[in-house]
């Protein structure tokens, strides 16, 4: 083997010389770089050199592809990680996740407390709601329609005062009526009932016969309430006026008063 | 050349057929690769200065794969792996720069 390869092995240095010299005055003994690498790579020599440098080039282009695709793949890079290297990633996770568990149960923490506000915000809401429907009936403020009844006063003579009227909205009232109206007025707790110039004002309104008086409440105990002896009904019909009582499927009341707003005194709670 | 078509075969071969490194190999193989690449760079060099030799080229490319590889496991088992291994790839990268300024030397004569 040696021996056959010897002279080859031998020739390869000098064959670029060889070549070289009809045109290239860079020295005898040594090729231009450009020109070795030429003769290096062109005429394929099977030299023992030469198969042993493809041989440890080949190792060294397997290495190489493996090793870039191993670097290359997310999956298999932990695979060659040393074992320090595993333990500071798990020890990293373990403090990410213990991290992200706290920040999970601090905002659960924020929902739920969120979804109980919101909740009883509903709930204050609602009953206020409903408190101001309640308190707008009382108030004259709202239309309101029941079951009820309805008293009408036929007046031919002009008989009928401030006071009878009176009389009746209280004996109405006395026997349970939510809400009043008489003639289109809503009576609430600060309606004034005066004679003035012969005729009946009822909060500054004249009010004509004849008196139509609509009550929502248990018309069970308002028409007794109106019709008891020496009670309204029959002091009216004392004075020669015609009173009807009647007692609607529903009764409405539907005359409003604007809600006032106090000057000045305000709210203590 | 046929040094070159051996290169080329193994690049070839690693992407085709996508062996599997046994584990206890892999965190040595980057540093035996790169090892291997200056021990390339080396003789290349000596190629171009003439002063090629088949038996020098092989006992450099094994001994340095060996050597790194060497470094590089006894850095592990000190506890020290990615310092040294960092230190070896430096080491080693400074080499094929030098070698690569030689052979760009004689290549393009600058």
């Amino acid at each position: 083997m040696t021996p056959v390869n010897q002279p080859n092995e031998a020739n390869q240095p000098n064959q670029p010389n060889q070549r070289n010299e009809p045109d290239a005055s860079d020295g005898p003994r040594r090729p231009t770089g450009r020109a070795a690498l030429l003769a290096a790579l062109w005429p394929p020599r099977a030299s023992r050199g030469q198969l042993v440098a493809a041989v440890l080039l080949f190792v060294l282009g397997l290495g190489l592809a493996i090793q870039v695709r191993a670097a290359g793949s997310e999956d298999t890079a932990l695979r060659g990680a040393r074992p320090e290297d595993l333990v500071r990633i798990l020890s990293d996770l373990e403090d990410r996740s213990a991290r992200l568990e706290d920040e999970q149960s601090t905002l659960e923490d924020q929902r739920a407390e969120l979804e109980n506000s919101s909740d009883q915000a509903e709930e204050a809401r609602r009953q206020s709601e409903e408190r101001e429907r309640q308190l707008g009936v009382l108030a004259g403020t709202v239309a309101a329609e029941g079951p009820g009844i309805t008293l009408r006063v036929d007046d031919p003579t002009g008989a009928v005062t401030a006071d009878m009227l009176l009389d009746a909205v209280q004996e109405l009232r006395a026997a349970g009526a939510e809400a009043l109206q008489i003639n289109g007025v809503r009576i609430v707790a600060s309606t004034s009932f005066v004679d003035h110039n012969g005729g009946v004002h009822v909060d500054d309104e004249r009010v004509r016969a004849p008196f139509v008086i609509d009550a929502i409440g248990r018309p069970q105990d308002l028409e007794p309430a109106l019709n008891i002896p020496g009670g309204v009904v029959q002091s009216m019909e004392n004075k020669q006026a015609a009173v009807a009582v009647t007692r609607p499927e529903t009764v409405t009341v539907d005359a409003l008063r604007s809600a006032e707003q106090p000057d000045y005194a305000q709210l203590s709670s | 050349m046929i040094a070159v078509l051996g290169l080329v075969l193994g690049v070839v071969i690693g992407v085709v057929t996508r062996p599997v490194v046994p584990t206890g190999m892999e965190p040595y193989l980057p540093i035996a690769v790169v090892a291997a690449l200056d021990a390339v760079f080396g003789g290349l060099r000596a190629t171009l200065d003439g002063v090629f030799d088949d038996k020098v080229f092989v006992v450099s490319f094994l001994s340095n794969v060996v050597v790194a590889a060497l470094i590089v496991f006894l850095g592990d088992k000190l506890g020290v792996g990615a310092q040294l291994s960092t230190g070896v790839v430096v080491v080693l990268g400074i080499r094929i720069f030098s070698n690569a300024a030689a052979i760009r030397r004689h290549v393009f004569g600058a």
